[in-house]
């Protein structure tokens, strides 16, 4: 069943956007949730191309920011510019539109279907046909259907999950459960993919194996990937830049080396006293 | 033995997408639908077609529209019989207004009325889940059989509230009506519910199938890989309310012959409700499961006494039958909470493995 080799290439999402422009760019953006400042004047960049690691330690506002970015909540200030636009009111739905994919801290699996079935649930996006000629099925929608289907097979032969193409994912054990929820969001073809603690309660091979995938996602099919991750180790051997996070203010940002050896981020790691 | 699925391979997506992956279950439906089209047709007595055969296909057909909404995109609907009331009444108003129209049309049209009224009702499920749904949608259920009440156009301004079905022609032969014969209705009701089941099990095998059972797996994530919510739920109440006007417009055409707005009230939403349940949400094939088991067995049972010769009086009949079946809906759900449905996937996955099941 297997389908040739991919096109490395033909993956890369072609957006007009040169390697190491700007893809998306956040500017001053501040969160609220009543009285809490979930996030504060926060400002950064994502790079076409790069993996940008977000961390800090717990209750930062790492998730709220990817929140943000993909259009979940809508900050009370600040922009976002995507692929040069200025993003307002967006609902997460047309945020995969526009190309950003992402992954969740809990497995957010449709456990009721099978694995294929979930990767095939992120192509929805780019299926066009309607309801009656799906009522046929023979015909366009299932030449469709079988397009597609190609797809999603690139992407299970890429992440090593063919044994379990046709399993409930409920029935999953964990480490493979994150593996399929990452075959779903490259379903999307992403521009943009966000991974909220993609490598969260894995043990040491399971990590190998999602630090690969993730490279090669990144190498094979160009994709600009940013991460939240509590492994530093995994973070500074990853990411091409990180930015930290504390109270909901950016603390540092720059790359991984500079970044360990700044005063203040090992002040929010290890404590100080105020 | 019978069912061993080795040395069926599969080369290509084509054949992996088919209807029956595994031969034997393409068997199966072949043996089963002659046995529908042929067999019992030439045996069945008449009340057996009119007590029996095309009750429950009408049943399963109204349970498969509410399974569509609740099985397929996870939202409570308490509404059905309501909505299987506006199928009915539109197919009356329909076949008044233009008596020449072939009756397979009117009620094919008469489902766009119920897909609309199910829509509105469930625009609510945008904002709510679950139970409080489920509460939403009876608000359907109270308001439209009143309207079925108060509105007297929706009868003809009959004096007894009812409407009742006149003879309907197709091609010169009467299929409702009093004159209508039972094997001619029955293979009216199956053709219709032949098709419509087709069709449903293609919508929710292809991407609204994904998309729907997507937004009942976990709707925020269902968002987040771009899934329109308020599309999904609308389309599933639409698609839903469709099957279930058929079924209502089937229900008072080919099977009962008159209806007063009072047959379209509670019971009647929890009846097409406990097949879906009793019969497996999220499956298709569970619909006549449970519409075997909960409209069949009872009138099944009712001949029991007879046929062995035993005479009792036909209210206790009636009450060991409420009984019976009590007991053994209670049995089903602790055997297998998932129906019907479940119950034969299990024992077909383990005729796969029989007799070695290592």
């Amino acid at each position: 069943m297997n389908v040739h080799a991919m096109n490395t290439q033909s993956q890369s999402p072609d957006d007009g956007i040169r390697a190491g422009d700007l893809l998306m760019d956040v500017r001053n953006v501040s969160l609220r949730f009543g009285g809490v400042n979930a996030i504060t004047d926060i400002s950064f960049n994502v790079r076409k191309g790069e993996i940008r690691a977000i961390i800090g330690p717990n209750g930062a506002g790492k998730t709220s920011m990817l929140n943000v970015i993909n259009g979940f909540y809508t900050p009370q200030e600040g922009t976002i510019m995507f692929r040069g636009k200025e993003r307002r009111g967006m609902k997460p739905h047309h945020a995969v539109r526009q190309g950003i994919a992402r992954t969740f801290q809990n497995v957010a699996l449709f456990k009721g279907m099978s694995t294929l079935d979930n990767i095939m649930t992120g192509r929805s996006v780019f299926m066009k046909r309607n309801l009656l000629w799906q009522m046929l099925w023979h015909g366009p929608a299932l030449t469709e259907e079988i397009e597609h289907r190609e797809k999603v097979e690139e992407i299970i032969d890429f992440l090593e999950i063919q044994h379990i193409r046709s399993t409930l994912v409920g029935k999953l054990p964990y480490g493979l459960q994150k593996r399929v929820e990452l075959g779903r969001a490259l379903a999307m073809e992403p521009s943009l993919l966000l991974l909220d603690e993609p490598m969260a309660g894995m043990n040491l091979e399971e990590k190998e194996d999602m630090s690969r995938f993730i490279l090669d996602v990144n190498r094979q099919r160009g994709t600009t990937i940013a991460l939240i991750e509590h492994d530093m180790g995994v973070v500074m051997d990853l990411s091409d830049r990180v930015v930290v996070l504390d109270y909901g203010k950016k603390i540092a940002d720059g790359v991984p080396d500079a970044v360990k050896s700044n005063p203040q981020v090992i002040d929010a790691y290890l404590g100080v006293e105020h | 033995m019978l069912y061993r699925t080795a040395g069926q391979f599969k080369t290509s997506y084509h054949a992996d997408h088919a209807l029956f992956p595994v031969r034997q279950d393409a068997w199966l439906l072949g043996v089963i639908l002659v046995c529908a089209f042929v067999v019992i047709p030439a045996v069945a007595s008449e009340f057996a077609i009119n007590a029996l055969l095309i009750p429950v296909l009408i049943y399963a057909l109204a349970a498969l529209g509410l399974n569509i909404l609740t099985g397929y995109a996870g939202q409570l609907s308490l509404g059905t019989g309501a909505f299987m009331g506006v199928g009915a009444y539109a197919c009356y108003k329909i076949i008044t207004i233009f008596p020449d129209l072939n009756l397979v049309v009117a009620i094919a049209l008469s489902g766009f009325f119920s897909a609309a009224v199910g829509v509105a009702f469930g625009l609510p499920s945008l904002r709510i889940k679950g139970f409080y749904l489920a509460i939403a949608t009876l608000a359907a259920q109270f308001f439209l059989v009143w309207l079925f009440e108060k509105w007297s156009w929706l009868y003809n301004y009959n004096a007894s509230g009812a409407i009742q079905v006149a003879n309907v022609d197709m091609f010169g032969i009467t299929v409702a009506g009093p004159n209508a014969a039972p094997v001619t209705q029955y293979y009216f009701v199956l053709g219709v519910v032949a098709v419509v089941t087709w069709f449903a099990i293609n919508i929710t095998r292809g991407r609204i199938g994904r998309v729907w059972k997507s937004v009942r797996d976990m709707d925020i994530a269902a968002e987040l890989v771009g899934i329109d919510l308020m599309k999904a739920k609308l389309s599933a109440f639409a698609v839903s309310s469709y099957i279930v006007g058929i079924a209502g417009a089937l229900f008072v055409f080919l099977w009962r012959g008159a209806a007063e707005p009072n047959l379209f009230d509670i019971p009647l939403s929890f009846r097409v409700l406990f097949i879906a349940i009793i019969g497996g949400l999220g499956s298709i094939m569970g619909n006549y499961l449970g519409a075997i088991l909960i409209v069949a067995l009872p009138v099944m049972l009712g001949t029991l006494p007879g046929a062995f010769g035993l005479t009792i009086a036909s209210a206790t009949v009636e009450h060991l039958n409420v009984m019976i079946i009590g007991a053994l809906i209670i049995f089903f759900l602790i055997v297998e909470p998932h129906g019907l449905a479940r119950l034969w996937a299990i024992i077909r996955e383990k005729l796969i493995m029989w007799p070695f099941p290592h």
